[in-house]
């Protein structure tokens, strides 16, 4: 099984899970900026963390033979900081590197003024930068945002093909299905999205546009949930080519579209055991 | 030896054009350098395409090659010789001239245009004949690579650009096109160069396009028959078959049309003689046949030219990106910012020089057309808003830029880091600047980090006892713990134990 986990927080994570992770048959992760639990105080935070996540951490990654790219914004909740304002200055820096791959995260927390600002700048420069989109639904007030969320990315004017409206679960697929945009899904062990829900979740939505991530980060999560719900795929009588494309080609095509996917290598069914540190520091 | 010899038509004064390539055909030349002029293909006379068609079926007939000069004396002005350059106010005229020859050339098949710059007229300052030259060439470049026929920018004693150092700065002031080449006369760096006949070859080998030979004398520019002046040609040869230099290698002798058919003949006849006397080292290409990568013969360590690493990229793919964004960098130093991460994208990272892989030699380029008072603070700005490649970059690019020491915070940043891509590109020919402390421990975080040695310039040199200690402490760690030094770090610590007599 290669896995592509579209969503995951890998700052926060050890080397034993990248281990673990690459046992399991990850291959390559697309890590976006957000938070980090604790609030930042001044842009030049960001800097250094957007810094890690284009240079440390793809190489910490490479060590354990997995691709790690990463999506780029000022994410919704630190919109609303005032000492935060200036980071949407420094982003459009980091939509040039080779391993960003989209904007995001963006899309509301609590739905401030400050938020839509944020939000409509950064839509733009998705379309100025020639990049997908990745969009944050909240995780109170959630059915209003993701409507919300939809109203604002129609606006702007961006292909719905390059958008993923993320973290929906069984109350807000509906209203995604049908927009043209992705539906990015997060498996975490007791909120959000379990393995079992999601299968039947593919049983009635079908494997088309639909993108399974495990969104691990400092909170409680598991960045092995991709597998997971691959195997209760198979069990659940999905086949394996199934499997492929949701937790493989699928976000190959969605972040494929930025032109800057380098998966050379990766997507070959290799075993990169033994190697990993040589592909790391070439 | 595969030199192509050939022989410029301006030597042949007195001769009918067809004339002249009969006889030169005769005497066994590869190819003509056609000096375009009023009684040689006049490309103001009427007939010119008829001419022109027909002197490419007769050159085609004889088996010779050609490449086309415009250095002609009178063609533009009856009364002031070579007059108007690209400098003088009248330069439009010149210019009208030399697409005239582009176009001739690209009919003829030739292999080359070459120009010069002409004398700066007294009453054009520096700064304006240079903007002028600049801006010639570059639209003379421009309608050449239409063209498909490169420029072959000759420095000529006295003239503007006199030099090979005067064409690397124009070249870069174009942004070091592709079509820009380089006519590289053989007397004239026995003139004035300052380097050796036969390593300005090497140095120039990338961005030959068109090669003129005669003997001249140190600081006389005067076209002498062979034998007369102060050049060993073997080695020259041999420099120019060893750059795997495929175009014309033309006799440059325009003051003796008097005696044109004898002097051709004695030319070649001592040309093969002296491509013989090299023959020893010929063999030895023969055993290593294909074409060597430019730069390959330089010594470990050292960081190709930019001109090198440009002409190394010429095979890449790119659809043109290069070329357009070194023109932008040139006249905007400030786009590199957006253009400079964009490099892998657009290039790609297969490896074109030893060592060096497109993105790596792309953005070197990028930062060697950097004005010398932007370097430095330009350098800084990408290293510190770079991904780890593009830090790579700046820190592998830094010997060719014009920063002195002042850069050296980027290595003690690199090295900070525990990105072995980094780490082992401060160590290149750069960390010279380092101090001594700085770099012995650089040099030990290469073994803990578990980088090869090899990366470490001058590490044979510069490894001294103090070092010695350092990595003795380590071995002394590892053994505690039941594991070895790297073999590259055992090997050194026991040459440096016995030569040092720890």
């Amino acid at each position: 099984m290669r896995i592509f986990d579209p969503h995951v927080h890998m700052t926060s994570r050890t080397t034993d899970d990248y281990e673990a992770m690459a046992a399991a048959g990850v291959r390559a992760v697309v890590e976006p900026a957000f938070w980090l639990g604790q609030p930042r105080t001044s842009p030049g935070s960001f800097a250094d963390y957007f810094d890690a996540l284009i240079g440390w951490e793809p190489f910490r990654a490479g060590q354990f033979g997995i691709r790690h790219h990463a999506t780029i914004a000022l994410n919704p909740k630190e919109a609303n900081d005032p000492r935060c304002r200036e980071v949407l200055e420094l982003v459009p820096r980091y939509l040039d590197k080779d391993a960003v791959v989209a904007v995001g995260e963006i899309g509301y927390d609590s739905m401030t003024p400050l938020e839509d600002i944020a939000f409509a700048a950064q839509l733009a420069l998705a379309v100025e930068f020639d990049l997908p989109a990745l969009v944050h639904t909240p995780h109170r007030d959630k059915v209003r945002g993701t409507q919300r969320s939809l109203d604002v990315v129609k606006e702007s004017g961006i292909d719905p093909g390059r958008v993923v409206i993320d973290h929906l679960n069984e109350v807000t697929v509906e209203l995604v299905r049908d927009t043209g945009c992705w539906l990015g899904f997060s498996i975490y062990p007791d909120t959000k999205m379990s393995p079992p829900r999601m299968v039947e979740l593919l049983r009635r939505h079908g494997t088309e546009r639909m993108l399974v991530n495990s969104a691990a980060d400092w909170g409680r999560s598991d960045p092995l949930l991709t597998r997971r719900t691959g195997e209760a795929m198979l069990a659940a009588g999905f086949g394996a080519d199934d499997v492929d494309r949701v937790l493989w080609r699928n976000p190959v095509e969605f972040y494929g579209q930025s032109g800057r996917l380098d998966l050379s290598d990766a997507d070959s069914p290799a075993d990169f055991a033994g190697n990993s540190i040589k592909r790391g520091g070439a | 030896m595969n030199l192509r010899f050939g022989y410029g038509t301006n030597g042949f004064a007195n001769h009918r054009l067809s004339d002249a390539l009969a006889v030169l055909a005769d005497l066994g030349y590869d190819g003509v350098a056609l000096t375009l002029d009023h009684h040689h293909l006049d490309p103001y006379a009427p007939g010119l395409a008829r001419r022109v068609s027909g002197l490419a079926t007769r050159l085609m007939e004889l088996g010779l090659s050609v490449v086309v000069e415009t250095g002609a004396r009178y063609l533009l002005d009856p009364r002031r010789k070579h007059a108007p350059t690209l400098l003088h106010d009248e330069r439009e005229v010149r210019l009208d001239f030399l697409l005239r020859a582009v176009s001739i050339a690209s009919d003829l098949g030739a292999e080359a245009v070459s120009c010069w710059s002409g004398v700066r007229p007294p009453a054009v300052d520096a700064q304006l004949a240079w903007d002028r030259l600049v801006d010639g060439c570059a639209r003379l470049t421009e309608a050449a690579s239409k063209a498909g026929v490169p420029v072959g920018f000759e420095p000529e004693p006295g003239m503007f650009v006199q030099d090979l150092s005067g064409w690397r700065t124009l070249h870069r002031a174009l942004g070091m096109p592709r079509a820009f080449g380089l006519t590289l006369d053989l007397g004239h760096c026995r003139c004035l160069e300052p380097e050796p006949v036969a390593d300005c070859v090497v140095a120039a080998a990338p961005w030959l396009v068109n090669v003129q030979i005669e003997d001249m004398r140190r600081g006389v520019h005067e076209h002498l028959e062979f034998g007369e002046g102060e050049i060993d040609f073997p080695p020259v040869l041999r420099a120019l078959a060893d750059a795997g230099y495929r175009g014309l290698v033309g006799v440059e002798l325009p003051r003796h049309s008097h005696a044109a058919p004898d002097v051709a003949r004695r030319s070649l006849t001592f040309l093969r003689a002296a491509a013989g006397q090299s023959g020893t080292a010929t063999d030895r290409s023969a055993a290593a046949p294909g074409m060597r990568a430019p730069g390959q013969r330089r010594p470990a360590g050292a960081v190709p030219a930019p001109e090198v690493l440009r002409a190394a990229l010429a095979g890449v793919d790119d659809g043109g990106w290069l070329d357009e964004a070194l023109r932008r960098v040139a006249a905007d130093p400030s786009v590199i910012s957006r253009l400079f991460p964009a490099a892998a994208r657009r290039c790609g990272r297969a490896e074109v020089l030893p060592g060096w892989t497109a993105d790596e030699a792309a953005r070197a380029v990028l930062l060697a057309m950097l004005p010398a008072e932007r370097a430095a603070v330009q350098a800084r700005a990408l290293y510190r808003h770079g991904d780890a490649a593009e830090k790579r970059a700046v820190l592998r690019a830094l010997p060719l830029l014009p920063v002195g020491a002042s850069a050296v915070e980027l290595l003690h940043d690199a090295i900070r880091t525990n990105d072995t891509r980094l780490v082992a590109a401060a160590l290149g020919p750069y960390a010279a600047h380092l101090d001594a402390a700085a770099w012995r421990q650089a040099v030990v975080k290469c073994v803990f980090m578990g980088i090869a040695l090899s990366c470490v310039d001058d590490l044979d040199h510069r490894a001294d006892s103090e070092l010695a200690a350092m990595l003795a402490g380590v071995a002394d760690e590892r053994h505690a713990a039941g594991r070895e030094l790297p073999a590259d770090a055992a090997a050194l610590l026991a040459r440096l134990k016995a030569e040092k007599g720890i």
